[in-house]
């Protein structure tokens, strides 16, 4: 029967292509959207731990993911301390790691920290090789695993940030999230890097971003409405808000991507559902034949719906092969930058396919049940 | 075997309508080897179909083998068309896709026959209507008559109690209509076999013991034929 089946579709390779095309046109899609999504949201799951484990303060105005070109003068970090249950409050400053600008992905940055408070803050991330930054470094660095591997950097070696060189002293784990991508020095070398680039605008006692580590047992959202009541002139970001705007993000990339399913959905199920009903009544003739010599509604019904689901399986297959195609090229082509842009997971690979079968068969079911159905001389007579 | 009684099948084209098979009654014994003439349009093929279960009289009923078939689900009707009777149609209807061998193995597929055999089985069908060296062309690479030849093999394959079939040798030349009317014959009283034949050839008629004409969808004469004995050389 299997073999039957493709010949009948060999047959009419034209519109069987023609079908199988609609549907690896959606299927492409969808491939490298999940692609994408999935990148993204292993990106968002990283950047979580990252975010919402800490209270992030920034002049009023700007956001988690900046926005804000105001600094915050430094005599805040006091004001924060003496707001019961901070344990560190960290003042940071940072800069692009390149002049140019970032590009897709997330942006390097050098980070800068207060290390005389930064313990904590710095060893929310486990650290690979090395150690982590500590009260007194000058001139050293620990860099994200992304950095790491774009300098291709040990424990020792030296490195150039922003013209200056810096001694590697430690390496953190990959986080697949922002964090990866900094450089982590200190809060005194980050301001010399920043006069040295802008030398009109010469910056004192003043931090771009504060963050806070609450003491055991203490709420951090609630330490943050109490920094936020207390402290004029900032905005403070709690875990919980922090955890909103990341997830506000993924979840309108994910309806984008529900969006381009739903298109998949009607353009190639309404394809084969036409290719199903032209196909069947072309051949119900044939149908009433098969019937006539004793062939079962049962198996009338399964070799239709089998059709309509190879046609799905194949369009879905070779849509996500070149999905897969276009990922890994276009994963190649920004390789240069340290930016992967898509992640391949078994879902992406197995999911379009299974998507497509499933639309296939389904599509498939109308015309199969009316074609089974058919008394087989009103079959045969038909034209 | 098959008793029909008083089974009238209307057609209606718009405000027309048609008796083509007009209050019959038949009866068609095991082991008989008859013919049904008529002009055309007289409803013979209609007739067929009935009798066939392929189409169910618009009254009047039908039984086969004591089982009345208004009584039978389409899928017991499905089981008795593939278990016990062939049909070979006035335009044979032979799947384009498939090779001659493939057609002729496809009543075998759905009784579940296996490969091996299906595959020998129809190819000696296909031998005894003289066309095993063509088993592996498409219909459209057949004549009319190889194809005509093709549908009967298909029919016969089963070896089914019941054989029923629609103008059989419309598409052949006299020596190949002998040959099918021949391999019929000798079926017929070799294993009992059941045959309807329509025709409108007199000669083919002539072949059969028994004579069924039709007129207007109703039963003109039925008598006992001439049962010519058969000399296919000699016509060659
Ligand atoms: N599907 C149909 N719709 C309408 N009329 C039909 C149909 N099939 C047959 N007829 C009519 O029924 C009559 C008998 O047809 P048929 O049984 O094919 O005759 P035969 O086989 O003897 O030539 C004819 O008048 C024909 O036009
Ligand atoms: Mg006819």
């Amino acid at each position: 029967m299997f073999k039957y089946v493709l010949r009948n579709m060999w047959r009419r390779k034209a519109r069987t292509f023609l079908t199988v095309f609609g549907i690896v046109v959606g299927i492409f899609a969808l491939t490298v959207l999940g692609a994408l999504s999935a990148r993204l949201n292993q990106q968002v799951k990283g950047a979580e731990t990252w975010f919402t484990s800490k209270i992030s303060i920034v002049a009023s105005g700007g956001g988690l993911f900046g926005g804000s070109d105001g600094y915050l003068e430094l005599s805040k970090v006091d004001e924060i301390k003496a707001v019961p249950g901070a344990k560190s409050v960290v003042a940071g400053f940072g800069l692009p790691l390149s002049s140019e600008g970032g590009g897709f992905g997330s942006p390097e940055l050098i980070v800068g920290a207060d290390l005389a408070e930064a313990e904590d803050l710095l060893n929310l991330i486990d650290i690979a090789e090395g150690r982590i930054l500590r009260d007194g470094d000058e001139g050293v660095v620990v860099l994200g695993s992304t950095l790491a591997d774009k300098f291709e950097a040990g424990v020792g070696d030296g490195v150039e940030l922003r013209g200056r060189e810096f001694e590697v002293v430690g390496i953190y784990e990959p986080t697949l999230s922002a964090p990866d991508s900094f450089a982590f020095v200190s809060y005194e070398d980050t301001l010399d890097l920043f006069r040295a680039i802008n030398p009109y605008f010469q910056v004192e006692n003043i931090a771009a971003t504060i963050d806070v580590i609450p003491e055991e047992g203490v709420d951090a959202n609630e330490l943050a409405a109490r920094i936020d009541e207390a402290v004029d002139g900032v905005k403070v970001i709690s875990p919980a808000e922090a955890e909103k705007q990341i997830s506000q993000f993924s979840l309108i990339f994910n309806a984008i991507l529900l969006g381009i399913g739903f298109i998949a959905l009607v353009v190639g199920g309404l394809s084969i559902i036409n290719t199903m009903i032209m196909s069947v009544s072309e051949r119900t003739q044939e149908i009433g034949l098969k019937k006539a010599i004793g062939a079962e509604t049962g198996s009338v019904l399964a070799e239709y719906l089998l059709e309509s689901a190879l046609i799905g399986f194949f369009g879905g297959l070779i849509g996500m092969l070149l999905g897969l195609l276009a990922v890994y090229l276009l994963n190649n082509a920004t390789a240069s930058s340290q930016v992967s842009v898509f992640t391949i997971t078994t879902t992406v690979v197995v999911g379009p396919v299974a998507f497509a079968t499933v639309l296939g068969t389904a599509a498939g079911l109308f015309p199969a049940l009316r074609a089974a159905r058919l008394k087989p001389i009103d079959a045969l007579k038909e034209d | 075997m098959i008793l029909a009684r008083g089974i009238t099948k209307t057609y209606r084209i718009g405000p027309v309508e048609i008796n083509a098979v007009d209050s019959l009654d038949v009866s068609i014994a095991a082991g008989e080897f008859l013919s049904i003439v008529g002009p055309s349009g007289s409803g013979k093929t209609t007739l067929l179909h009935l009798i066939g279960l392929l189409d169910t009289p618009t009254s009047g009923s039908i039984s086969i083998d004591g089982m009345e078939a208004g009584d039978l689900s389409a899928k017991e009707l499905t089981r008795l068309r593939r278990e016990k009777i062939g049909f070979v149609f006035q335009e044979f209807n032979l799947l384009p896709v498939l090779r001659a061998r493939e057609n002729v193995e496809l009543p075998l597929r759905y009784l579940k026959v296996p490969a091996p055999e299906r595959y020998h089985r129809a190819m000696e069908a296909l031998e005894k209507v003289g066309l095993g060296e063509r088993a592996n062309n498409r219909p459209g690479q057949l004549s009319g008559g190889e194809q005509q030849r093709v549908a009967i093999a298909r029919a016969l394959v089963t070896n089914p109690v019941l054989v029923l079939a629609d103008e059989p040798t419309g598409e052949l030349d006299t020596y190949n209509t002998c040959k099918v009317i021949e391999l019929m014959r000798d079926l017929n009283r070799e294993t009992g076999q059941t045959f309807a034949i329509v025709t409108h050839d007199p000669m083919v008629a002539d072949y059969t013991r028994r004579i069924i004409t039709l007129r207007d969808g109703k039963i003109a004469s039925d008598s006992a034929g001439p049962e010519v004995e058969m000399r296919c050389d000699d016509i060659r």
